[in-house]
């Protein structure tokens, strides 16, 4: 139902009509989305096509370097075709890689829920005048660069290094574990460790703006902490873990590095791994701008469905 | 493709640890060069290092170089040498374009000073990196350090190197004889000796006890099961599949065969199947630290294993085996002015100032690799405790040169074989 007072309100939002002063609104918002859109335009629209030129274009032989083919009349499938032999058929190794990537992700994002949400909810809720304190916590890992972290855990995972000597002392393990042996659950491990900060920030976020008189209400209406959780508090961050999911699920579909540092192995091998190597190769440089091309439309999918789950959210709480 | 891929742009190793630098410290003071060589590269026949059949050409109609048949480089009438006598350029800013850490810092800064210039270092981390940079015409560097004898062809015939003008190098004559006239640019037109090194096996002996220089065919020692998760091979395609290719008994490195080079693909996939190897060049940490027990290695690498032992673990339990007989892969990079250049007197004098022994010490004590220059015996450095003895297996003869075998210069169909049968082994890892 829309009340007067919304139409009015949706009317201001735009821009006025009829009050006699749309038009320079609007050319005033469109002024301030410019930089915006130039910004889009520059690096992300270039690059992107430079991409795709990549991709449909040829390769100086001599050099192993891409000749880009600007002119779309000059595109050629030769890069496609050869990644879709390396992806399906006989002799094909990125199929399984690509197969590993959504498992170890799903994997991977999964936990990053189990532990982050707790741990935002704890600090949204109960931290209280502290709340400021564990916040720092929460940003500390950012301040030292994502690959220095990952350094720091080949450290902690070698034979003689603190994870096993823990191990070992609390008589869990008979033998040192081989951690860094091209483990699955290390490499998962690793991106949990890698990207759980983002999930806990987005999280704390919107578990944070979640109005607390909503609660009390759950709780007035005869609802006891486990039932206000799940009949309140989760439904109204549904939205946010979808975003924090997100934000966490792009980058570990596209990663490379965290599984080179930990792993190092073929058998764990992801479609990150397939498009670096790709990219140092000569030869391959064009196929691995088409295998960049497929993971980005594959990317695209989870963004408009997030997108669509925004808009009719935002729908559904203006009405 | 070198021991140096991998190293990250700030000059810190792949992966963190006791650095050589402190280690090499004590070499430098000593002097980790190996000398008194004699004749070493012209003409050397090393069996294998050949092409099957027909001597391969490069893009340009040139046949490409090989032990067995040396190859002199044309002078371009479009790119000649500079002019004798000409005086340093002055308040220069030489521009270096170099592998990461793999030059000292203080060489670079001690040049400077003699010369009255700048010295700006820019870092690569692949030589097909590099390759691709300079090839854009972007840059205008002028000396091109590292530069591996397999693309060195292509550097020439697309005039990107310039042709040397000996009397700026008094000091090529510190070099091993042979490095004076090698067979891949006869009469050291176009480049100037760098570091050297051998690849072999470096073991645990207190993990493995299988002794690769008792075994039938050491190069199948990774090839063993029972050392699941302890076994890794060099992150390069020309080393694996050339790993490959010697497990089956195959010499010739730079085969052009597509079906030997298929069968090395297998036989690597193979091992990925039998080991689930690593793919990394962290041989000098692994090793040493007891996370791989078998390593496909660096003789550089392994040569500083004592910087990099477990606590309270000798260094006698690394292991470093190389053909007793010299009969394995042997490399050498070498030091290039780029026809860029906008200081060549400079950048010649650079490249004579790198062969000038106080100078090359002072480089080993900090990139770990031998250069070719007269002066230093293994024996000096096992009695100095630079080299334990055990790894004494780590030095590069100059005999290795002789018998040893090199990957050289690949046609470029013939290159794309290796390329996408290591594709199809490594995964990109």
């Amino acid at each position: 139902m829309t009340t007067g007072a919304g139409r009015l309100e949706r009317q201001r939002r735009e821009g006025g009509r009829g009050g006699g002063r749309g038009e320079p609104n609007r050319l005033f918002w469109a002024a301030l989305a410019a930089p915006g859109i130039i910004w889009l335009a520059v690096l992300f629209l270039v690059p992107f096509y430079v991409v795709l030129a990549i991709a449909a274009g040829q390769l100086n032989q001599l050099f192993g370097t891409p000749i880009a083919a600007w002119n779309p009349l000059h595109w050629s499938a030769g890069n496609l075709t050869g990644v879709w032999h390396t992806i399906v058929g006989k002799g094909s190794f990125v199929g399984p890689d690509i197969v590993r990537t959504v498992v170890y992700t799903a994997f991977a994002s999964g936990i990053s829920l189990l532990i982050a949400y707790p741990a935002a909810y704890f600090v949204a809720r109960f931290a209280g005048r502290r709340k400021a304190l564990f916040l720092v916590l929460l940003i500390a890992p950012f301040w030292i660069s994502y690959m220095m972290r990952m350094l720091a855990w080949i450290d902690l995972l070698q034979t003689d290094g603190y994870v096993n000597k823990t191990l070992s002392f609390l008589h869990l393990v008979s033998h040192p574990v081989n951690w860094l042996g091209g483990q699955s659950y290390t490499v998962i491990l690793g991106l949990v460790y890698g990207y759980i900060p983002y999930l806990i920030l987005v999280l704390y976020a919107g578990l944070d703006r979640i109005d607390a008189s909503l609660l009390e209400a759950g709780r007035d209406l005869g609802l006891g902490r486990v039932r206000t959780f799940l009949r309140v508090t989760l439904p109204l961050s549904r939205q946010t873990i979808m975003t924090g999911l997100l934000i966490t699920v792009l980058p570990m579909l596209g990663d490379y590095f965290t599984n080179q540092l930990l792993s190092g192995t073929t058998s764990t091998a992801m479609i990150g791994n397939d498009i670096d190597g790709d990219l140092s190769t000569p030869a391959f440089l064009g196929q691995g701008a088409v295998l960049s091309m497929l993971l980005l439309l594959a990317l695209i999918v989870p963004m408009i469905y997030y997108v669509v789950a925004t808009n009719r959210s935002s729908r559904e709480a203006s009405s | 493709m070198h021991p140096r891929e991998g190293w990250q742009a700030d000059g810190t190793p792949p992966h963190p640890g006791l650095s050589r630098r402190g280690f090499l410290k004590q070499a430098a003071a000593s002097g980790l060069v190996l000398g008194g060589a004699g004749s070493m590269l012209a003409a050397c026949g090393g069996s294998g290092s050949g092409s099957a059949g027909s001597t391969p050409l490069t893009s340009g109609g040139i046949p490409l170089p090989r032990p067995d048949n040396p190859v002199s480089w044309p002078i371009f009438s479009s790119n000649k040498p500079i002019k004798s006598g000409l005086t340093p350029e002055k308040g220069a800013t030489l521009k270096i374009y170099n592998w990461v850490a793999y030059v000292n810092q203080q060489v670079l800064n001690s040049f400077a000073k003699k010369y009255n210039c700048k010295v700006q270092l820019t870092t690569f981390n692949t030589m097909n990196e590099a390759l691709a940079k300079l090839s854009s015409g972007q840059v205008n560097f002028d000396v091109f350090m590292g530069v591996t004898v397999d693309v060195l062809g292509r550097l020439v015939e697309q005039k990107m190197i310039m042709p040397l003008n000996h009397s700026y190098l008094p000091n090529i004559t510190q070099a091993w004889t042979d490095f004076t006239n090698p067979f891949y640019d006869q009469h050291w037109q176009y480049t100037v000796p760098y570091t050297i090194y051998t690849t072999g096996i470096a073991w645990r002996k207190d993990h493995v006890p299988e002794d690769p220089y008792t075994m039938p065919n050491p190069w199948a020692m990774p090839w063993q099961p029972k050392y699941k998760g302890r076994v890794a091979i060099l992150d390069d395609y020309r080393e694996a599949i050339s790993l490959g290719l010697m497990k089956n008994g195959i010499y010739n490195l730079n085969t052009t065969d597509p079906s030997q080079i298929t069968q090395s693909q297998q036989a690597l996939q193979t091992l990925a199947q039998q080991t689930n190897m690593k793919i990394d060049n962290n041989d000098y940490t692994e090793v040493p630290g007891g996370q791989i027990w078998i390593h496909h290695a660096w003789s550089g690498d392994i040569a500083a294993a004592q910087g990099y032992m477990q606590k309270g673990v000798p260094v006698d339990v690394v292991g470093y085996w190389f053909p007793a007989d010299g009969k394995g892969p042997v490399a050498n990079d070498t030091n290039t002015v780029l026809r860029t250049a906008q200081n060549p007197v400079l950048a010649h004098l650079f490249l004579d100032y790198l062969l000038d022994l106080p100078n090359v010490l002072t480089n080993i004590s900090f990139n770990g690799y031998m250069q070719p220059i007269a002066g230093i015996t293994p024996q000096r450095l096992v009695s100095d405790g630079i080299l334990p003895k055990s790894l004494m297996s780590t030095v590069v003869l100059p005999s290795y040169f002789r018998r040893g075998v090199s990957e050289l210069q690949l046609p470029i169909a013939t290159d794309q074989l290796w390329q996408q049968a290591w594709r199809a082994v490594s995964h990109g890892i």
